[in-house]
């Protein structure tokens, strides 16, 4: 699925008259709709889609974004929200029946309670500096996806955004408490709790990950995590993919749990160690294991000589603790930089996601090796070992239509033995628009059906990010009734379910 | 009265039989795993028994990858001891029998002591299958720990009591055991400032804990520890860590050993004829509750009350036999309260709004549900949600409260057409919406 290029946006009368309405709302500085200034919106993370949206807009308040909703509600238009457009899996994008709602203004911290490790952000607040702001309290956010630098807390929200310190402190999922959500017809609802329990459906656990399908979070409640007194970073090195998949495997049965466990193979190594990214990882290493412990600083050296011991014991060529805060930064920027360092290797990359069960990580990488021979392609592996989530990634010229479909069919074959594993076709990245095409690998029609449900339970019009994460036929609703069809596109005959052409 | 029909599926087709032909002639079912959750008190209507039991048993186990699939009906005990030869644990210790069934916990996101390390169904649970109200059988999400494929069902199936559909399969994360697992008993103060200030500093102390509990007197009796107010700290990690927090908790105040049994009499303590409410709010504000709820109970040795001191929610047992002398304290307090027999737990629920704390029944006397109101159908998205999985309403009627008949009469109405109305109006309990 590769479009060709992004399509001209249409500039209608109707398209006028909404921008108006909605300059009314936000000032005319804060509505984009010239074609120049929507292109920077038309594409997230995922450059392989690029579709211009209908218009930009920017609330710059909680108010402003409730009213810019409930203009779009009446009007009968959909709508995609959009953080800092890091996203990789194509969600964050809007066709030109579509109003991205941009929330990069709405950025603030409103609070910070230390004592209950709570924080009120805003929807646009970048991740890392939640976790600076949090820092003068002995607190941090822990979710860390690799684009924190850039990432919004109301992205992460939108996609349950993971990390290489989920394997210990869990996913988005864990750490949100309380959410103040706009439904997509301008209603208003609190899901969740921050003072006390919360009875009833867990809707906040619904609404996370629904990748911008199920309304706005306007306000999120988060949980907070003590720093964590004492930290040491050990690398590992390896000749073969399957004895640093042993020492995964050694680690977490003897029962210690690191807060993080990356492996990266010898072409991403490589590829690092090139860049200016170097890490100082040993560049003819098979597999390089990076391993943060974290906890109190009582126990931590006996834990460290643990995993050392096991990492030798399953055929390390060497161990290496860090012993400053400088040589760790160094060996999690070559980690967290790698995506980066990839584009040395081929004007474009592929960056993918998958699971699977731990146990069955040497073979599943012998099996994309292989598809990876078969097709011609090279495939470079970045992934959290400590919970199986894989990232193969897949570096190609975009320009050559031969190496895109090579590129699309192996790709398939990766999901599908992932799948076969046992595994899911997507860890953290989400579905959006680049994975909803193995949603019917991953689940059966009935079950697609229940997806569907949910979503017509928050959003009963469809205008939400329309004709993503679960593919419209598979919708038993929408196939057998066209009249609500027609009549929940509103009245200017949009239709929400325009799909895209990808 | 003629009896209700009883059903016992042995296979998860027979299941969606079973539902489907209730479905097709509008017939309530209680679902049944062991028995222990079947009304909560409520005031349930009749309905035809469906027992999950015997879908138990173990589906899946691979050791190495820290997960287990199992069915249904198999009970917490049963897992427990599976996995413990492999030195792993299901980090779910909800309170009551450990022979009540992995399905019944799941479904009413139950939890115990081990919620302070992320041991709840929410946390634990990462892909179910189950049995919609229209007898269709769905999977959510998987058998793997990280996992991000379409909307979250299993989330919402958690903790819905049912409501939504009869849960047939569980995939749970599981964690390997410890080097060492401690338990100590750390005593704390009475009167309300110096506890607040003692939780306080438990709560910011460097700890790796996976439960800290606090108990009051009567119950500290009960589970053979001095008769005085303590934290049960469970500490886990290699033995340097381990020494090193008992080392901090020591400097803290008077520390005992305790033996980890107490942990499952602590799960095993409350008879089943008791009434069960949670108090909670923010845990800096614990210790204020935790005075509040005492004060509207009966005199100290009748009624059991502990709290997860990170997770702040009060959790207080009334035993039934006690309800009398509840009720003539109560009486004594509040004149309004002398002709209500469940005065202690009315009181608690007054308690509750009073310090705006929220209140949350486990097992309620019957009109005390009346008086707590709220629950899930009070939320704006109840009935709808409930409209989507359950359109007659056949699954648990109940045992959520009230509207049920609405939404089943909308259900009625609006199934096959319902992307087409205009947001709210799905129930009366549902609100416009505002825009």
């Amino acid at each position: 699925m590769f479009p060709a290029a992004a399509q001209p946006a249409r500039a209608s009368a109707g398209d006028a008259t909404l921008s108006r309405e909605l300059a009314g709302i936000v000032g005319p500085a804060n509505v984009l709709s010239r074609s120049a200034e929507l292109l920077a919106y038309s594409a997230d993370g995922l450059p392989t889609y690029r579709m211009l949206p209908r218009l930009v807009v920017f609330p710059t308040s909680r108010d402003e974004l409730v009213a810019v909703v409930r203009a779009l509600a009446r009007a009968g238009v959909p709508f995609v929200p959009r953080g800092a457009g890091t996203g990789l899996s194509g969600g964050a994008l809007g066709d030109p029946d579509t109003v991205v709602v941009a929330l990069n203004r709405l950025t603030r911290i409103l609070t910070i309670d230390p004592e209950n490790r709570l924080a009120v952000v805003q929807p646009g607040a970048v991740n890392v500096h939640l976790s600076r702001a949090a820092a003068r309290h002995g607190l941090h956010y822990a979710p860390d996806p690799s684009s924190q630098t850039a990432c919004t807390i109301g992205g992460n929200v939108a996609e349950n955004s993971g990390g290489p310190h989920c394997l210990k402190y869990g996913v988005t999922l864990n750490h949100i408490v309380a959410l103040t959500v706009v439904l997509p017809d301008g209603e208003l609802v609190q899901l969740g709790s921050a003072d006390g329990e919360c009875d009833g459906y867990d809707l906040l656990g619904a609404f996370i990950g629904s990748e911008g399908c199920f309304g706005i979070a306007v306000e999120i409640t988060v949980r907070l995590v003590p720093l964590p007194p004492a930290v040491r970073t050990l690398l590992a090195d390896f000749t073969s993919i399957t004895d640093g998949a042993h020492a995964v495997s050694a680690i977490i049965a003897r029962g210690l749990l690191p807060a993080a466990m990356e492996m990266m193979d010898g072409p991403t190594v490589r590829a690092v160690e090139a860049s200016v990214y170097a890490a100082g990882y040993p560049a003819d290493a098979e597999a390089v294991l990076l391993i943060e412990l974290d906890g109190l600083e009582d126990g931590m050296d006996a834990d460290v000589r643990v995993v050392e011991s096991l990492c030798r014991d399953a055929g390390a060529r060497s161990v290496r603790v860090a012993r400053e805060e400088a040589e760790r930064a160094r060996l999690w920027q070559g980690r967290k930089k790698a995506f980066g360092a990839m584009g040395r290797v081929a004007p474009d990359l592929m960056v993918q996601d998958a699971v699977i069960p731990r146990t069955r990580l040497p073979d599943v990488l012998a099996t994309i090796a292989g598809i990876a021979d078969r097709h011609g392609i090279q495939v470079c592996n970045v992934f959290h070992a400590g919970d199986g989530n894989l990232h193969p990634n897949i570096g190609f010229d975009g320009r050559d239509p031969a190496q895109r479909e090579r590129v699309e069919r192996a790709m398939t074959e990766i999901m599908r033995a992932c799948l076969d594993a046992g595994g899911s076709v997507t860890g953290e990245h989400g579905i959006g628009l680049d994975k909803l095409r193995y949603m019917p690998l991953a689940f059966d029609a009935a079950s697609l059906d229940a997806m569907c449900r949910l979503r017509a339970v928050f959003d009963p019009a469809q205008r939400a990010n329309p004709a993503k994460v679960v593919p419209v036929h598979s919708c038993r609703e929408w196939r057998m009734a066209p009249a609500a069809r027609s009549r929940a596109a509103g009245d200017d005959g949009l239709s929400p379910l325009t799909a895209p052409t990808a | 009265m003629t009896s209700l029909a009883a059903h016992h599926p042995a296979t998860v087709a027979e299941l969606g039989q079973i539902v489907a032909a209730a479905y097709a002639s509008a017939r309530p079912l209680r679902i049944v795993g062991s028995g222990t959750w079947l009304d909560a008190g409520r005031a349930v209507p009749p309905a035809e028994r469906l027992t999950v039991a015997a879908l138990s048993g173990v589906v899946d186990y691979v050791p190495g990858d820290l997960t287990i699939t199992v069915r249904a009906g198999t009970s917490l005990a049963h897992v427990a001891d599976v996995v413990a030869r492999e030195r792993q644990l299901l980090r779910l210790d909800p309170y009551g029998s450990a022979n009540g069934t992995v399905g019944a916990t799941v479904a009413t996101a139950s939890c115990g002591p081990l919620a302070h390390a992320r041991g709840t169904p929410r946390d634990i649970v990462l892909g179910l299958q189950a049995v919609t109200g229209t007898g269709e059988t769905i999977r959510a999400g998987g058998r793997v720990v990280k996992n991000v494929a379409g909307f979250d069902l299993t989330r919402l199936f958690t903790g819905s009591w049912g409501t939504l559909g009869v849960i047939a399969e569980l995939s749970l994360r599981l964690h390997a055991m410890p080097e060492v697992d401690a338990t100590w008993a750390l005593r704390v103060p009475t009167a309300p400032d110096a506890l607040r200030d003692a939780l306080r500093a438990l709560r910011a102390a460097p700890l790796a804990a996976l439960a800290l509990e606090l108990v009051n007197a009567p119950l500290a009796h009960r589970l053979g520890l001095e008769a005085h107010p303590c934290v049960l700290v469970r500490c886990a990690g290699n033995a340097d860590a381990v020494r090193a927090q008992r080392r901090t908790l020591a400097h803290m105040g008077a520390l005992v050993d305790a033996p980890a049994s107490v942990w499952s009499a602590l799960r095993g303590v409350e008879p089943t004829a008791a009434w069960v409410l949670r108090l909670s709010a923010r845990p800096s504000e614990l210790a204020r509750i935790w005075d509040a709820a005492h004060r509207a109970l009966p005199a100290a040795g009748t009624a059991w009350c502990h709290a997860g001191v990170d997770l702040g929610v009060v959790r207080a047992i009334v035993p039934h036999a006690e309800a009398d002398a509840a009720a003539a304290l109560a009486a004594a307090r509040n004149d309004a309260a002398r002709d209500d027999p469940d005065a202690a737990v009315t009181a608690m629920i007054d308690v509750a709004r009073r310090e705006r704390a929220a209140c949350i029944g486990e097992r309620l006397p019957r009109r005390c549900w009346e008086h707590l109101g709220g629950g899930a159908m009070s939320h704006p998205l109840g009935a709808r949600v409930r409209a989507a999985f359950d359109p007659r309403g056949i699954l648990n009627p109940g045992i959520l409260g009230t509207v049920s008949h609405h939404t089943a009469a909308f259900a009625e109405q609006h199934v096959g057409s319902r992307a087409g109305t205009q947001g709210g109006g799905f129930a009366p309990a549902a609100a416009e919406p505002t825009g």
